[in-house]
């Protein structure tokens, strides 16, 4: 058990913890942020996708002992109150249907707009971008079409 | 299972407490503590209208939500409709999901009446259980009455304040207006002249009922997704609350995992927890086992879990690296012996070779045997594996034991079996309580064929417990039911999908379990996906053997189908090898008096309805056959069930057929299917058909019937080829690698047709172009939801179709996560997806939840053969190393 400062959302938490407990458990067993989502704990699925400097990593394979030299966003942290471009696409388009894998979704679009610049991605991008991230739901296409519409809506 | 209350005359406005709210408020002008605790459940509550609204003083109205939500959307959709009929401003709608409270809603929705309200034939158990894609189906029409009997109180009161006639009050958006004065007053200010006027009856509700025309949400095409979709933007902002996030509001919550014995029925011999209990968090290590079975988890268990050692920890991490460090030893003996012994790869062959030899005649039409003989005969064999549901969230459940009592929050599909369950195992662990329950009086909501199978049911238990009489069994049965409901409170969460794993509520009892060892705390179970995979409740494996006969034209007429899979029925009732002697005809008796549950070993009645029993193709001779097979794991059911095997076979069958005839597939499809005709099952020797719950022939009092009639079944058929363009593309693709193949299937009273457009390359590799669906489910009533079920739903059939298989050696599922269990992922999903609804055809909408996944993998395979590739009668479709190219399949795009 060790101290830890992890900067999450603009906030810092000091947090005593296993220095191994991966950055998912901290953020919602420790810190209480459940918008992060458990779906495999072995990065295959990307329900636990939060931005670390804006880059998004599984959350559920990075260590708080590494997470902690970063500036960590969660989906509670992507806006104050749902205005995100992906958010907004997301609630026009009625992209989620159980919701569960959806913050992960939203994060790695997110990220995929901030490496695009805001630029509409192709579809190639969107494939790379997004093939980690698992909807058993079947929401792809409405996901394909929301990131479009916030491509087009941030530029 | 047990009856449900049925009064004689509807009075759904009977909890009408308007009034009773105004009395309660004048009568707490009383100096004690309770004034502040009334007013204050009032502020949060309001006044229950009937049990499933309440309205708050500020004419808020609190719609409560009796089925859960795993994305189908029912949540929202079903309180939309209330409130359209109600005329209810939507931002004054909040909508709050229900308890476990089967009583409160089966009393609500139970009286037949006139007016076309369905009978409900569901009993209290399974009010609230959202399973068999028809919460809509069933609650569609109640749920337009209470609205537009709530909504005629409204008018009356507004009449009765202005002293006017109510006829010449109209309510529309929260207000009532009066035309000829141009008066208006808002729900909120008539709440006290509610009280004094007089009930709707039911007929008076019915004439008030909205004409389709003055729908704002209802049927509409022109609401927004978002519109009627009460959780979308907590979904997008992390705060929708699933399993794993319910939080008690009690300190010191306790996190479980559990090391789970991975052979069905299987003990725990003897555990180490030394090295478990040094990691820092970890707090208890105990065994679980439930007493209330006659086995450990697995077959003939039921709902109850798997017998395991959980590790009680702090944090889930520690959890998790306690459960790492725990070494369990099994005793696989006596039950557990032979599903030790249970191997997918042999059990295939032990299916195969039942299905040579003709199993048990479920219907019969014509002479199949003389047409073989005298056609040109077509032979083809279709396996399914074991698959697995694989929802994204892995099942969790958070329990409190306090007081006797448990408080549960689970994201189930089945509130009030989650209740009943843990009820059982916690409080009455005996397993004769399990069969009390079962104990239903034979007028109330059975079928005719049902009624003896429940009477000797119930004769033969008050034998065995000592000759009690049917109201003496129902006496005991009901006191059972008051105590389990009396101290099992269930809430309900969100599901991270459903699919029908989490219809069984064995989670939920291993939550309470741990609860109990740790009395104030609350305990969550979290299920890791290892666990979700190795220990769900399987898709059937299946093999089917299909004959036909066709004549010099091409034509079929024969059609011979031989159906074998475990049933899943095996797995709620013990095989008769599992119990002594005496105890078998009890339990025999009580699987077959089930839902028509059957005998050991062959499918129970809605295993045989699914695409079975009602193969629909109209061919002049046909026998339809199932085999007996037996079981060694814990089966339950996957999105469209046993439709998946039957659908497989049948669908690609037609396109062989077709090929051999060498017709088009869509022309041959529909000379199938013929003119199309309602389906006379009885009189082709069907026993006891179950369809999907409700009449199939004639109504059953005011409940209307949902006839099998293949004339829908055509109508899907022509009009996917035509939006898809089959026509002119089958014709522009001929001799190359791209084609398109389609499949039709009727499934929980409603019809999907499916085109899919392929590619392959000459690696074999497949490109999924794009993918058309047809649906007629009667009316879509959300229609942006139906549109998203079918997405959801074509998605979820082309993933099993390609990718994911759940083998068994020496009795362990051998698959682990998404790395050697893969799903279907964006990439290798079609980017184009077109969903065509058939238009409104009346007022009584049929499934969507499920109807759009089975015809998808047929569809696919006949695309397959018809780009040039392999005609492929295995699922799944993607290449191992070790086929070997010997068993045709395609490549599809892995990470």
């Amino acid at each position: 058990m060790s101290v830890f400062h992890l900067h999450v959302n603009g906030r810092l938490y000091t947090v005593d913890i296993d220095g191994n407990m991966p950055l998912l458990w901290a953020l919602r067993d420790i810190l209480g942020l459940k918008g992060t989502k458990f779906g495999c704990g072995v990065a295959q699925c990307g329900a636990c996708t939060v931005h670390l400097d804006g880059r998004a990593v599984r959350s559920c394979s990075v260590d708080v002992g590494v997470a902690c030299l970063s500036k960590i966003t969660t989906i509670e942290g992507l806006s104050s109150d749902g205005s995100h471009p992906c958010q907004k696409a997301w609630v026009e388009l009625g992209v989620p249907q159980c919701g569960f894998c959806q913050p992960g979704q939203i994060m790695s679009a997110a990220a995929l707009l901030t490496t695009t610049k805001g630029a509409d991605p192709t579809d190639e991008q969107i494939d790379n971008a997004m093939r980690g991230n698992i909807c058993r739901c079947g929401t792809y296409p409405r996901i394909r079409a929301a990131i479009h519409k916030a491509a087009e809506s941030s530029s | 299972m047990s009856g449900i209350v049925r009064l004689t005359r509807r009075d759904f406005l009977r909890y009408t407490g308007v009034g009773a709210g105004a009395l309660v408020l004048g009568s707490y002008i009383s100096p004690s503590g309770e004034l502040y605790a009334g007013i204050l459940d009032t502020l949060e509550n309001g006044f229950p209208l009937n049990a499933f609204v309440n309205i708050l003083l500020d004419g808020t109205f609190i719609i409560f939500a009796p089925r859960s939500e795993m994305g189908q959307g029912t949540r929202s959709t079903l309180a939309a409709v209330l409130a359209d009929e109600l005329e209810a401003d939507w931002s004054r709608v909040k909508v709050r999901q229900s308890d476990a409270d089967g009583p409160r809603y089966s009393k609500e929705l139970a009286n037949p009446t006139p007016g076309g309200v369905p009978k409900y034939p569901i009993s209290d158990e399974l009010v609230q259980f959202a399973d068999s894609s028809r919460s809509i189906t069933l609650l569609f029409a109640p749920m337009r009455l209470f609205g537009a009997g709530i909504r005629t109180v409204f008018e009356r009161a507004a009449a009765r304040k202005w002293g006017v006639n109510t006829t010449e009050c109209r309510a529309r958006q929260h207000k009532v207006y009066h035309a000829a004065s141009g008066r208006s007053v808002d729900y909120r200010h008539l709440l006290l002249q509610a009280k004094k006027v007089a009930v709707p009856t039911p007929a008076e509700a019915t004439a008030a009922l909205k004409p389709s025309k003055d729908w704002t949400f209802i049927g509409s095409d022109k609401v927004t997704p978002s519109a009627r979709f009460v959780d979308v933007q907590d979904m997008v902002t992390g705060k929708a609350v699933y399993g794993a996030d319910a939080d008690p509001h009690r300190p010191g919550m306790l996190t479980a995992m559990i090391v789970r014995c991975p052979v069905a029925n299987g003990e725990v011999k003897s555990f180490d927890d030394t090295e478990t209990r040094k990691v820092a968090g970890v707090v208890n290590v105990v065994k679980v086992r439930l007493p209330a079975t006659l086995a450990a988890g697995g077959v003939g268990a039921g709902f109850f879990p798997h017998a395991g050692v959980a590790v009680v920890a702090k944090n889930t991490w520690a959890a998790l690296q306690g459960r790492r460090a725990l070494k369990v030893e099994w005793d696989l003996s006596n039950l557990a012996a032979e599903n030790a012994s249970y191997d997918s790869k042999a059990y295939r062959g032990e299916l195969e070779e039942l299905t040579k030899k003709p199993g048990k005649t479920l219907r019969t039409r014509g002479d199949v045997d003389a047409a073989l003989a005298a056609g040109k005969v077509v032979k083809a064999d279709y396996y399914v594996p074991h698959l697995a549901q694989t929802p994204m969230e892995p099942p969790a459940a958070v329990a409190l034991f306090e007081n006797g009592r448990f408080e549960i929050w689970s994201p189930t599909q089945g509130p009030e079996l989650t209740q009943h369950y843990v009820g059982l195992a916690m409080l009455k662990p005996d397993p004769m309580k399990l069969l009390l329950w079962q104990v239903t009086e034979p007028d109330e909501i059975l079928k005719d064929c049902e009624k003896q199978e429940q009477i000797e049911f119930n004769e033969l238990l008050g034998t065995v417990m000592g000759g009690k009489s049917l109201p003496e069994l129902v006496k005991l049965r009901d006191e059972l039911k008051q105590e389990v409901r009396d101290k099992v409170k269930v809430h309900v969460t969100l599901l991270g999908g459903g699919f029908g794993r989490k219809s069984k509520p064995d989670y939920a009892i291993e939550a309470a379990f741990l609860a109990r060892e740790h009395p104030g705390v609350p305990i969550r179970v979290q299920w890791t996906r290892e666990d979700d995979i190795q220990f769900s409740y399987f898709h059937a494996v299946s093999h089917q053997h299909l004959e036909a006969a066709l004549d010099g034209e091409g034509h079929a007429t024969a059609w011979l189908q031989r159906s074998a899979f475990p049933s899943f029925f095996a797995t709620l009732f013990p095989p008769p090898d599992y119990l002594p002697a005496p105890a078998r005809p009890l339990f025999s008796k009580a699987r077959s008096a089930y839902h028509g549950g059957g005998e050991y070993p062959y499918g129970a009645s809605i295993e045989r309805a699914q695409g079975l029993e009602d193969m629909p193709f109209d061919v002049k001779d046909l026998r339809i056959e199932n085999c007996p097979a037996q079981n060694h794991i814990r089966l339950g059911w996957m999105r469209s069930v046993s439709n998946i095997f039957h659908a497989f076979s049948a669908g690609s069958f037609a396109d062989e057929l077709a090929i051999e005839a060498g017709r088009d597939a869509k022309d041959y499809l529909l000379e199938l299917i013929g003119k199309g005709r309602i389906l006379d099952l009885e009189a082709e020797g069907v026993k006891c058909f179950d369809n999907n719950g409700l009449p199939a022939m004639k109504p059953i009092g005011p409940s209307a019937a949902y006839p099998a009639d293949t004339r829908r079944l055509r109508g899907v058929v022509e009009r996917v080829a035509k939006e898809s363009g089959w026509d002119e593309k089958v014709k522009k693709y001929k001799g190359t690698k791209r084609g398109l193949g389609i499949a039709a299937h009727r499934s929980f009273l409603s019809y999907v047709a499916i085109v899919v457009d392929v590619t392959l390359n000459d690696a074999n590799e497949l490109t999924i172009n794009e993918i058309h669906g047809a649906i007629d489910c009667g009316m879509a009533v959300n229609v942006d939801r139906v549109k998203a079920q079918m997405e959801g739903g074509m998605l979820y059939g082309l993933s099993y179709a390609l990718l994911g298989e759940i083998t068994v050696k020496n009795g362990a599922v051998e698959q682990h996560n998404f790395d050697d269990y893969p799903v279907l992922r964006i990439h290798q999903a079609p980017k184009n997806i077109f969903v065509h609804i058939m238009p409104s055809t009346g007022e009584l909408p049929t499934g969507a939840g499920e109807p759009p996944t089975p015809a998808v993998a047929p569809a696919l395979a006949n695309a397959i053969v018809a780009a040039g590739g392999p005609r492929i009668r295995e699922i799944p479709f993607f290449e191992r190393h070790e086929d070997e190219g010997k068993v045709p399949r395609v490549k599809v795009r892995v990470l």
